[in-house]
């Protein structure tokens, strides 16, 4: 064997091991959520489906469910919205406003979130959005937006302005030249800053404990109580569902992303 | 009608001033080239006649209208990109029908004339092909197609050849000529190639700095160049220094750095107050092509003596220096000789085929007529004799 085939070898080796031992934990949650005692521990005694049947008579998980697919979609539209009209604008007019708006949109990833959750809170007592999806789904937009808009922004970078230059030339105005010369070829870049900003709303913990109230909590938020009370595992059933709407999510993405890629190798 | 008329056009971009004070008139069908080395200010002209810059000051009209304030998708202009700008998502057809779908055409019509359009510039063949595929040519054509298939009132080319390499672009050329011709459509080409300008144009007009600096018909701006900057820029010339030694009623005698005094005719266009004075210093423009050489001493090299000399006007006017060959450069069809005079080097070329190659020592003997020697003086601003 070569020298540089040995040390590559030797490398992805190495980097297995370490995606194996990161990954296990994940195993573990899974396999626990199999578990026919009403005790976490690994590995189970014995395996059953006690506890998937538990999970869908508990309406607390399932509207849970439900109010964390509302918020994610929430913010993924707020968000998305937001951070490609932004992106779009400063690459547009790269003036001063957008000198100033690349540092100020970082701001909320750099506040602790429970310093934002308590000022939220007391802001949207006051704002009467107490205890809202809204107050969530804005809450969730303030860490999500800058994460799509510097998604854009690299995205953006990579776009060929005289596209818009040319549409504009040949007759479509501002909304049909975004339309018919910029969209297509942002898409994918598009999709990806929305998945992140769903994914972000999704897995938010603090901000949502602070804000939302019984009838709004989000997944993590019940998570958290369930545990403090008592460690079994109905934790990992969730856990478990949460693990499989990311990957299926990662699948759609792929899919999505490639799709134009693939037709055309089929073709 | 479409004649345009730009008049003191401007556009800053923060302190920058990137087009100063453009004004011209461009005639109904006639194909202006703007040219001008690259910052000089003739893109941004190109896209404020296109409405994809605003003019920070001054006015442009097509036709009779004013549309200054127009943004780009109302003008009646259409644009090659220099990179073509094709839509990569769309097929080759779709991007020539593109225009046509912003206009409201049905689709039936509009796919029929973009196929006209493409058969016209030859790309009929790959309608329905990825346009990311096709070769730079070919991008050109299409880019071509799609420009013209919205029947503009003014086509705007910027660089669209700079692309391509040079016989490629020199059939491009010949092609964009003869669409000119057959739609008798107002052009405007942008271009830093000057031998490209020469080729295409009906007029020219030379950007630098921002500015228009002179326009006229491709002989006009290269035998009449109004400053030493469009002489410069218009193909290659040694510009040798000197200072006026006297002036009499019929010439100018200018004494060089060439070690010798150089004898203009005066052709009595100046003013009394343009007139040079005794003692100003001016730079003589010797161009390539009005020089002629000839071994230093004629009688060692038989057949050279009774080599064709300029034309000479005057007896009076005809000059000559002696110098060394420094340097031989074989540029393909011509060969370029390096060669010192006194302090300083002079070059001059003979195509290949002339007889009698020299070679770096050798003397030779450089002569011309001094009614072909274009004066300017140290503003750069052109001498009239």
């Amino acid at each position: 064997m070569h020298r540089e085939q040995f040390e590559n070898a030797l490398f992805r080796a190495g980097y297995l091991a370490i995606l194996v031992f990161m990954l296990l934990p994940l195993a573990v949650v899974v396999v626990t959520s199999f578990a026919e005692s009403g005790n976490l521990a690994f590995p189970p005694e014995s395996y059953s489906l006690v506890h998937y049947r538990a999970f869908f008579e508990q309406t607390r998980w399932l509207s849970a469910f439900d109010n964390s697919l509302l918020v994610g979609v929430g913010t993924t539209i707020v968000a998305t919205t937001l951070g490609v009209t932004a992106a779009f604008g400063h690459e547009i007019d790269d003036g001063r406003a957008g000198q100033v708006l690349a540092p100020l949109v970082l701001v909320p990833l750099l506040i602790p979130p429970i310093i934002l959750g308590i000022s939220m809170r007391v802001y949207f007592v006051r704002a009467g959005l107490e205890a809202s999806y809204l107050s969530i789904v804005l809450a969730h937009t303030l860490w999500a937006t800058p994460l799509v808009y510097f998604v854009m922004r690299s995205v953006f970078s990579r776009f060929d302005w005289q596209l818009l230059d040319a549409a504009k030339d040949l007759g479509a105005g501002p909304i049909r030249s975004f339309v018919y010369a910029v969209l297509p070829n942002v898409k994918h870049g598009i999709f990806v800053g929305a998945l992140l900003a769903f994914i972000i709303s999704l897995q938010e913990f603090v901000m949502a404990l602070f804000l939302s109230s019984r009838s709004t909590e989000t997944i993590p938020v019940v998570a958290w109580t369930q545990i403090r009370q008592s460690l079994d595992p109905m934790v990992s059933v969730v856990s478990t569902f949460l693990i499989v709407i990311s990957l299926i999510a990662i699948v759609i993405a792929t899919i999505a992303t490639n799709l134009d890629w693939l037709s055309k190798q089929l073709s | 009608m479409s004649e345009i008329t730009l008049s003191g056009l401007e556009k800053r971009y923060g302190d920058t001033l990137a087009v100063e004070d453009v004004s011209v008139t461009i005639d109904d069908g006639e194909l202006l080239c703007l040219l001008g080395p690259s910052g000089s200010g003739k893109s941004t002209t190109l896209r404020m006649l296109a409405g994809l810059e605003t003019p920070t000051d001054g006015e442009i009209h097509i036709g009779d209208e004013d549309v200054t304030d127009r943004p780009a998708y109302e003008r009646t202009t259409a644009t090659v990109f220099q990179d073509w700008a094709l839509f990569p998502h769309k097929t080759v057809l779709e991007n020539v029908a593109f225009g046509l779908k912003m206009q409201g055409t049905g689709k039936d019509e509009r796919r029929e004339r973009a196929k006209e359009m493409l058969e016209r510039v030859r790309m009929g063949e790959y309608a329905d092909d990825d346009p990311m595929n096709l070769s730079g040519g070919q991008k050109q054509r299409v880019a071509l197609a799609r420009a013209l298939a919205v029947n503009p009132d003014v086509l705007l080319l910027d660089e669209p050849l700079s692309n391509l390499d040079k016989r490629l672009s020199e059939d491009m050329q010949i092609e964009l000529r003869e669409i000119h011709e057959e739609l008798e459509e107002t052009f405007v080409h942008v271009t830093h190639d000057q031998d490209e300008a020469f080729t295409l144009a009906d007029r020219i007009g030379i950007m630098a700095d921002g500015s228009l600096v002179q326009v006229g018909e491709p002989n006009e701006v290269y035998e009449n160049p109004k400053n030493r900057f469009i002489e410069a820029f218009l193909g290659d010339t040694n510009f040798v220094a000197g200072e006026v030694e006297r002036t009499t009623a019929e010439s100018v005698h200018v004494e060089t750095e060439l070690g010798r005094e150089v004898v203009l005719p005066r052709t009595g266009d100046a003013d009394d107050a343009d007139a040079l004075t005794e003692g100003e210093s001016v730079a003589l423009s010797l161009r390539p092509e009005v020089l002629s050489i000839e071994p230093a001493d004629a009688a060692t090299s038989d057949g050279e003596s009774d080599r064709t000399q300029p034309v000479r006007t005057d007896g009076d006017t005809t000059n000559a220096v002696v110098g060394t060959v420094e340097n031989v450069l074989y540029r393909g069809s011509t060969i370029r000789y390096s060669v010192a005079v006194e302090d300083t080097s002079v070059f001059v070329e003979r195509t290949v085929a002339d007889s009698g190659a020299f070679d770096a020592g050798d003397e030779i003997r450089i002569s011309w007529d001094g009614a072909d020697v274009l004066a300017f003086r140290d503003d750069g601003s052109r001498v009239d004799l």
